[in-house]
């Protein structure tokens, strides 16, 4: 299911500069809590309804067993042999405990849930037992062990109480109480350790609520009202094992034989299912063999729905037609299964198994069943989290079919879906839907892609077009229902658009590696690979945070979430640009990971910094501290080595390991595994920063993001006025130094010299000799020349990139390239093309002249339809927007004219601007590109001079010309103006035709003249014009058709596609009627 | 230059019987209106394969047919279909819209074959890629229409054994002639008005062919030449001064001028013989295929001639019933840029064999959106076929299964060889008239 909906991939709200001075720049996530799901809750009585219509679905069941995974070894039934596998998924849920494996419990137990799949391809499930939540509480002093015995009466009853409504089988809520020595992660402290009480409880979420109560405040004898500081009782109960068991996502982990027990009632559709103990679980780190992946199965899907004319498709009304499946074993370059499942009788197509049913419940079943026999590890697709795996579960439950929704790997477990929100500061707010498939990962393409890529776009078509060059064919929605109302060989093309959108994905996702990138992730950060997609950031400090502080018998606390008010920081420092067209080279000089390594060189951490308490009562040696330019106070490493510096440490030099790796690496698999490797790294350790300043995050510490930016600041200035004193006509040099910007982590030097060579080599020594006076690991490093270098504003600008002194690397562009997508394409194209005029080719006046003849044909009416088109999403109806907006009035005039093409809630809106009568506003002249194009309608070319060019020209033109306004935009050029005239408006329904001369436009009352008697000398002359305009109009169409059959890839049937996205969509349009009115004029010379 | 009858013994031009058959390239009524190229496709696909059908029983009569959707994997088969190239470099109009420019611009090249280039076969029913080395996607290109036997392999792939195409079209006999030289002369790129055209040499073809040059010998020959076709390219304007607007008097004379020197030209030779000119690539006509004849506004001076026709371009005619067919070079030049063969004739010879003048159109090639009709395929073979605007002369006789005997010629660009060419009427021998003229400064 493409179209209307994947176009409605909708752009998240903007999302804040990329400022860094906002202290929150962190996801601001909700807090995730553990929900307990019990095996009994969600079960359907399965087998009764599987057996009504078996023999119906014997032929199906037949055609589906090829698809099966290879036989299971016989070691494992035997449980002689050990058991290899890579986890992907894991969760819990609670049971009863196991009998053989812990003689000594009862009641309902959580039971850990481990989906993974062998190197031979088989999938297992791993049952862990024995694995109970816990937290911490400080232990207040003086509490000896029978203070404990009583603390813990009085807790359980407080449990029980609050707890009473609940329907847990549980004999006690809080299982133990022990004392053990931890210390606080929080501040620098002289004391080695302090006693904690570690709390365990019975189901994991009885952490909250024991939190709850202890947050509140317990009345205990002897002293009273008390309330508690809570450690680590905000870790989801999945991750607290993962740590506790050294497992990170995505590794392998080996069970050894005979420590396992092959389940006697199985309860998943995992081909092994087997129990065992957590503490027999042997987690392997992913190096060597380990680092290698399964051959897991990608299911690539896509559905089609019959939707009616004008609405968007509801699950309650309209029928899902086609589902299109794909099936790649990773690793593998073409996918082994695809097929698709027809409603109605569908043309066979190469290659592909076509399955036809009669009933859309034959098309659910199939599809259900067809999922169980192939048993996917991963389903990706292009928003199939927010549409297709919804979709089909609410029709599903409007067809009344109980049985269709147990898609994931527990039997009889009903697929559930319900509403989530994930709002980040980073990615905004989100709405989703959440769609439980126990132990199988969702991986929607399109959320990736939000998350991952800053587009124009996310239409599958415009993301296609990004990654894989190629434009994918769109098929309006109102044309699906034809096509399904047809016949087999009209179902069978809507199969084969089907299928290609359903290919898309896999493709996507092997271009852009995302299986590499994503598990390596979830390796490095140690969180399962669904929560990469699912959360934001913090969880993934957070889980590296825990795990190193669980080997220094650390604990976090759980800081209560202290609102945004603790407000914000200064941030990074931007050097005041000196804006102007530099045509001598200027060097960059970056600092290589500039914030970690400040972390590192000052050894910044939550267990260094000093309370301002502390500084004065511990009296500590100004020799052994640091006071940062913010004012705080840190220990340095000799006293107590920080625990972030650490984890960026050895973040870092994994990061330098896995280069290095990646260098001798000659296997293209191993490649991708290293390069996914460092890149999660990276993006790692420079998340660091970023969870200590956020103030609604897990663990926020000001002093530390503050204290870094300071630094920062301090080395962007030491940096320049280093460069300043030392490269002068004094010291020897030819000429002085400059420093034209700086920003961030990066300073921009003009040392005057003329070639890139000679920038190079100051460029050099100028980071040596800075770099030698910074701490380590503070390092300066010179990468790059820029030259020419257009210097705009701050964070905007544009220049040629040189790494080597013979030949400049690209284009590099920040803050100018109109990637934005409420401009239209001639902006673009405009910016593009001057920038490339005035950096490349050198030539200003060149520049200046294509600015003046791109406006000239702007204003003659000579500009293609389709470099003008603005294109806005439409995200609500008309009324709930509060402020007119001209694509959404554009749209309700559209439902007026024809409801059935007219743009939904969810699609884009592409519009230009026309002209209408003096003051009009902007929203009353949108109109459709297709009917302007119909009816020629004239645009209103000052609206595009005015609102579209003139800003982004001024932008460059400004440091380049004088008077770069009145030059460009009110020059001789902008005089002549050409509107075309209306056909269909009121008053030329009034007007009568008549022709009219060639050459002179005067009137010509003999229809058979094709000129006047004035123009009838230059008639070649005149011949010429209009033939050459013909040819010219030929040659386009000949190739915007052909184009397009392409991209259907079809030369015997018609181009159906409908793309807005396309960038030659109206062109086409535009050709085809320019084509017809140019042939017109030509034959009136044959007379 | 007045009269050449100077002498009582004077001679007497020969005479030759003409007809055209341009009508079905011409295109008159039809209009765009909103057409597709799925059309011709179609069309395309269902003549030849109607011929193709007609030929099986002779070449595998054992083997069933199928269509693209009726294959079964491992059975063996035959499928007749439109083949589709995949090609890695050619260029596409999308490619405009990509992201980043690349610093150094993409030179275009000549040839956009790839040893990545792969087939696929297409019919109403679907598409099949094509494997194995029977076919050599060197040498096809997307258009043709080909049986192939062979069988579908796993996967949608179909394993190629063998092939076969059209063939040469039936030929009308070579009219038995009775030992009386005539000829026709073919001459292309005569570029009036560019940097490479020399007026003196185009005159003096002129003079020969009116007989205002030479001895009496030369004379005598001239004399035998009853059709001249000039195919293509005549002249060269400067297509930057047509962009739309009004022209500067100056402009004007510029653009206009070297039309009406090639008038002057083609009036000297209309007063004597019958001459056809074909539009070309670079004239002032449309360019999709099939182009339509230049318009006779634009030659005021020779057009008041009967003798002097405007052709379209391909040009079909027969002179004294020996059969021309010829174009002024694009379907092949096109052929030279999405395949490969060793010269011009043989990219003549497969267009032939494949039944079809133009397999690129619409593909690479413009042309005109038919619904009705493929007018590029060739119903019956021609005796001689000549296209025009090529590098180098060149000529070769080649024959067909049932007896079909074609000359075909490349018609070098005169403005460049100064070579134009004479196709004798009884033998079908060929000869090159070439003029050099050296300017001294």
């Amino acid at each position: 299911m493409n179209n209307g909906r994947k176009r409605a991939a909708q752009q998240p709200p903007a999302p804040p500069q990329p400022s860094k001075h906002i202290a929150t720049e962190m996801p601001m996530e909700e807090e995730y809590m553990d929900e307990d799901v019990f095996i009994e809750q969600n079960l359907v009585d399965e087998d009764q309804l599987i057996l009504r219509d078996m023999e119906d679905r014997e032929a199906l069941a037949n055609r589906l067993h090829k698809w099966k995974r290879p036989l299971l070894c016989s070691g494992y039934h035997s449980e002689s042999q050990n058991i290899v596998f890579q986890q992907l998924e894991i969760d819990y849920m609670i049971g009863e405990s196991h009998k053989g494996l812990m003689p000594n419990s009862s009641g309902s137990t959580a039971i850990i849930r481990i989906f993974g799949v062998t190197k031979e391809g088989n999938s297992v499930c791993c049952n862990v037992h024995g694995f109970e939540p816990y937290f911490y509480i400080s232990c207040p002093p003086g509490m000896g062990p029978d203070d404990i015995s009583r603390f813990h009466q009085i807790l359980e009853g407080r449990m029980r109480e609050a707890n009473k409504s609940n329907k847990f089988s549980v004999p006690k809520f809080i299982l133990r109480i022990e004392l053990v020595q931890k210390k606080s992660i929080m501040y620098y402290q002289q004391h080695s350790s302090q006693p904690f009480l570690k709390i365990v409880v019975a189901l994991p979420t009885l952490v909250a609520s024991c939190r709850g109560i202890l947050d509140k405040g317990i009345q205990i004898d002897g002293l009273g009202m008390k309330s508690f500081m809570t450690y680590e009782s905000n870790v989801l109960f999945v991750l607290r094992f993962m740590i506790d068991c050294k497992i990170v996502g995505g590794n392998w982990i080996e069970v050894p034989a005979h420590k396992y027990k092959k389940s006697t009632k199985s309860l998943s559709y995992s081909q092994f299912e087997f129990d065992c103990l957590y503490s027999d679980l042997i987690s392997h780190v992913p190096e060597g063999e380990f680092s290698k992946m399964a051959p897991f199965r990608i299911l690539s899907f896509d559905i089609e729905c019959a939707g009616r004319k004008g609405l968007f498709p509801d699950a309650k009304y309209d029928p899902v037609i086609q589902i299109a499946n794909l099936v790649t074993l990773q690793g593998e370059e073409q996918p082994f299964v695809r097929n698709v499942m027809t409603l109605k009788s569908c043309s066979p197509i190469v290659g592909v198994d076509v399955m036809s049913f009669d009933t859309e419940r034959e098309v659910l079943l199939a599809w259900r069943d067809f999922i169980r026999e192939v048993d996917p590890d991963i389903i990706i697709g292009y928003n199939i989290c927010k549409f297709d795996l919804p979709y089909l579960i609410e029709r599903a439950e409007t067809l009344k079919i109980a049985e269709f929704p147990i898609l994931g790997r527990i039997r009889n477990s009903r697929t559930r879906v319900r509403d989530t929100s994930f709002s980040s500061r980073q990615y905004g707010t989100r709405e989703s839907k959440e769609v439980t498939l126990e132990g199988r990962v969702q991986f929607d393409l399109l959320q990736a892609m939000q998350r991952d890529y800053k587009l124009s776009s996310y239409s599958l078509n415009s993301v296609s077009a990004h990654f894989l060059n190629e434009q994918k064919e769109d098929v309006h929605h109102s044309i699906i229902s034809d096509l399904q109302n047809g016949n087999p060989e009209t179902r069978r093309r809507l199969a084969v658009y089907c299928l290609k959108d359903a290919y898309l994905p896999q493709r996507l996702l092997d271009k852009l590696m995302y299986i590499y990138n994503y598990v390596e992730m979830a390796r490095v950060t140690g969180v399962p690979i669904s929560f990469l997609l699912a959360r934001g950031q913090s969880i993934k400090v957070l889980s590296q945070l825990l795990r190193k502080a669980k080997q220094k018998n650390l604990v976090l606390p759980n800081v209560k979430q202290a609102g945004s008010e603790q407000g914000t920081y200064e941030g990074a420092t931007v050097l005041e640009p000196r804006a102007g067209f530099y045509e001598k080279p200027i060097a960059t000089l970056d600092f290589a990971s500039l914030y970690p390594s400040i972390m590192m060189a000052y050894n910044l951490c939550y267990c260094t910094l000093v309370t301002p308490e502390d500084v004065r009562k511990l009296n500590l040696p100004p020799e052994c501290v640091n006071k940062t330019p913010s004012g705080e106070i840190f220990v340095k490493s000799n006293l107590q080595k920080g625990i972030l510096p650490e984890i960026l440490e050895e973040l870092l030099a994994a990061r330098r390991r896995a280069k290095a790796d990646l260098k001798e690496a000659k296997d293209p698999l191993v490649k991708a595994v290293l390069d996914g490797r460092q890149l999660a790294l990276k993006i790692s350790a420079n998340s660091v920063y970023g969870f200590t300043g956020a103030t609604i995050g897990q663990l926020p510490c000001l002093e530390i993001s503050s204290s870094v930016t300071s630094y920062g600041r301090q080395m962007i200035e030491h940096t320049k006025k280093l460069v300043e004193d030392k490269f002068t006509t004094l010291n020897g040099f030819e000429h002085k130094a400059e420093v034209i910007y700086g920003d961030t982590d990066s300073v921009m030097v003009q040392f005057g010299v003329q070639t890139v060579d000679d920038a190079m080599k100051l460029g050099r020594e100028a980071a040596d000799y800075i770099s030698g006076t910074f701490i380590k690991p503070i390092k300066l490093e010179f990468e790059k020349v820029y030259f020419p270098y257009l210097l705009i504003s701050k964070k905007r600008y544009a220049g040629l990139y040189w790494t080597n002194p013979d030949k400049f690397d690209k284009m590099d562009t920040k803050g100018i390239e109109t990637v934005r997508r409420d401009n239209c394409l001639l902006v673009k194209n405009l910016v593009t093309e001057c920038l490339n005029k005035i950096l490349i080719d050198r030539d200003i006046p060149g520049a200046v002249q294509y600015v003046k003849n791109t406006i000239s044909d702007l204003l003659m009416n000579r500009m293609d339809l389709s470099l003008l088109v603005i294109t806005k999403g439409l995200t609500k109806s008309g009324e709930d927007y509060d402020v007119k907006a001209a694509h959404v009035e554009l749209a309700e005039r559209m439902r007026k004219r024809d409801a059935a093409t007219a743009p939904n809630v969810g699609d884009r809106v592409p519009y230009v601007i026309v002209k209408a009568a003096k003051g009009a506003k902007a929203y009353e002249r949108s109109e459709d590109p297709i009917y302007v194009l119909e009816n020629n309608i004239p645009i209103d070319p000052q609206y595009y001079l005015e609102n579209q060019i003139s800003k982004p020209l001024l932008r460059i033109f400004d440091p380049i010309l004088k008077n770069a306004s009145r030059e460009l935009l009110h020059g001789s050029h902008t005089r002549a103006i050409s509107i075309s005239t209306p056909s269909n408006s009121g008053i030329m329904k009034f007007a009568k035709k008549q022709l009219s001369c060639v050459g002179c436009k005067a009137l010509i009352s003999n229809k058979d003249q094709t000129l006047c008697s004035h123009c009838k000398g230059r008639e070649a002359e005149l011949y010429c014009k209009t033939v050459d305009n013909v040819s010219e109009l030929e040659k386009l169409f000949g190739r915007l058709w052909t184009q397009c059959q392409e991209c259907q890839g079809s030369l015997h049937q018609d181009v159906l596609c409908t793309s807005r996205d396309c960038p030659i969509f109206y062109r086409r349009k535009k050709a085809q009627k320019d084509m017809a009115e140019a042939k017109v004029q030509l034959d009136r010379w044959n007379f | 230059m007045t009269a050449m009858d100077v002498d009582t013994g004077a001679l007497q031009r020969k005479q030759s019987l003409y007809k055209s058959m341009d009508e079905i390239f011409e295109i008159q009524k039809e209009m765009y209106k909103g057409q597709q190229y799925s059309q011709i496709y179609y069309i395309r696909l269902h003549l030849i394969r109607t011929l193709i059908y007609s030929l099986l029983p002779n070449w595998k009569p054992h083997l069933p047919v199928c269509t693209v959707l009726g294959l079964e994997e491992g059975k063996e088969c035959i499928i007749v279909g439109t083949l589709y190239k995949h090609m890695k470099l050619k260029p596409t109009i999308l490619s405009e819209y990509s992201k980043e420019r690349s610093a150094t611009p993409l030179v275009s090249p000549d040839n956009f074959v790839h040893p990545d280039d792969s087939l696929v076969l297409e019919d109403e029913s679907g598409r099949v890629n094509l494997k194995g080395n029977v076919l050599s996607p060197s040498v096809y290109v997307t258009g043709n229409v080909v049986a192939l036997h062979g069988k579908e392999t796993g996967g949608g792939d179909f394993f190629v054994e063998d092939l076969l195409e059209a063939g040469l079209p039936p030929q009308l006999d070579l009219p038995n002639k009775s030992g009386e030289d005539k000829y026709v002369v073919l001459v292309s790129g005569l570029n009036v008005g560019s940097s490479s055209s020399n007026p003196l040499q185009l005159q003096l073809l002129v003079d020969h062919i009116t007989g205002h040059l030479g001895d009496k010998k030369e004379q005598h020959s001239a004399a035998q030449i009853v059709q001249v076709v000039v195919a293509g390219n005549s002249v060269q304007i400067q297509h930057g001064l047509l962009n739309g607007q009004n022209l500067a008097s100056k402009d004007q004379s510029k653009l206009s001028e070297p039309i009406k020197e090639l008038d002057i030209f083609l009036t000297q030779i209309a007063a004597g013989i019958p001459i056809d000119i074909m539009a070309g690539y670079n004239d002032p006509a449309n360019f999709a295929l099939p182009q339509q004849p230049l318009n006779r506004c634009l030659f005021p001076g020779s057009s008041a001639y009967n003798t002097f026709r405007s052709c379209t371009n391909p040009h079909l005619f027969d002179v004294d019933n020996v059969r021309f067919l010829g174009t002024s070079g694009q379907n092949i030049d096109d052929l030279n840029k999405y395949s490969e063969a060793k010269d011009t004739l043989e990219f003549m010879e497969r267009t032939l064999r494949w039944r079809h003048l133009a397999p690129t159109a619409p593909n690479t090639l413009g042309c005109y959106p038919f619904t009705d009709r493929d007018p590029f395929f060739i119903e019956s073979c021609p005796h001689v076929y000549f296209v025009g605007n090529q590098d180098k002369y060149a000529t070769r006789i080649i024959k067909g299964s049932e007896g079909q005997v074609v000359r075909l010629i490349s018609v070098p660009k005169f403005s460049e060889t100064g070579i134009a060419v004479m196709v004798n009427l009884k033998n079908l021998e060929c000869s090159t008239l070439s003029f050099a003229v050296q300017i001294s400064s």
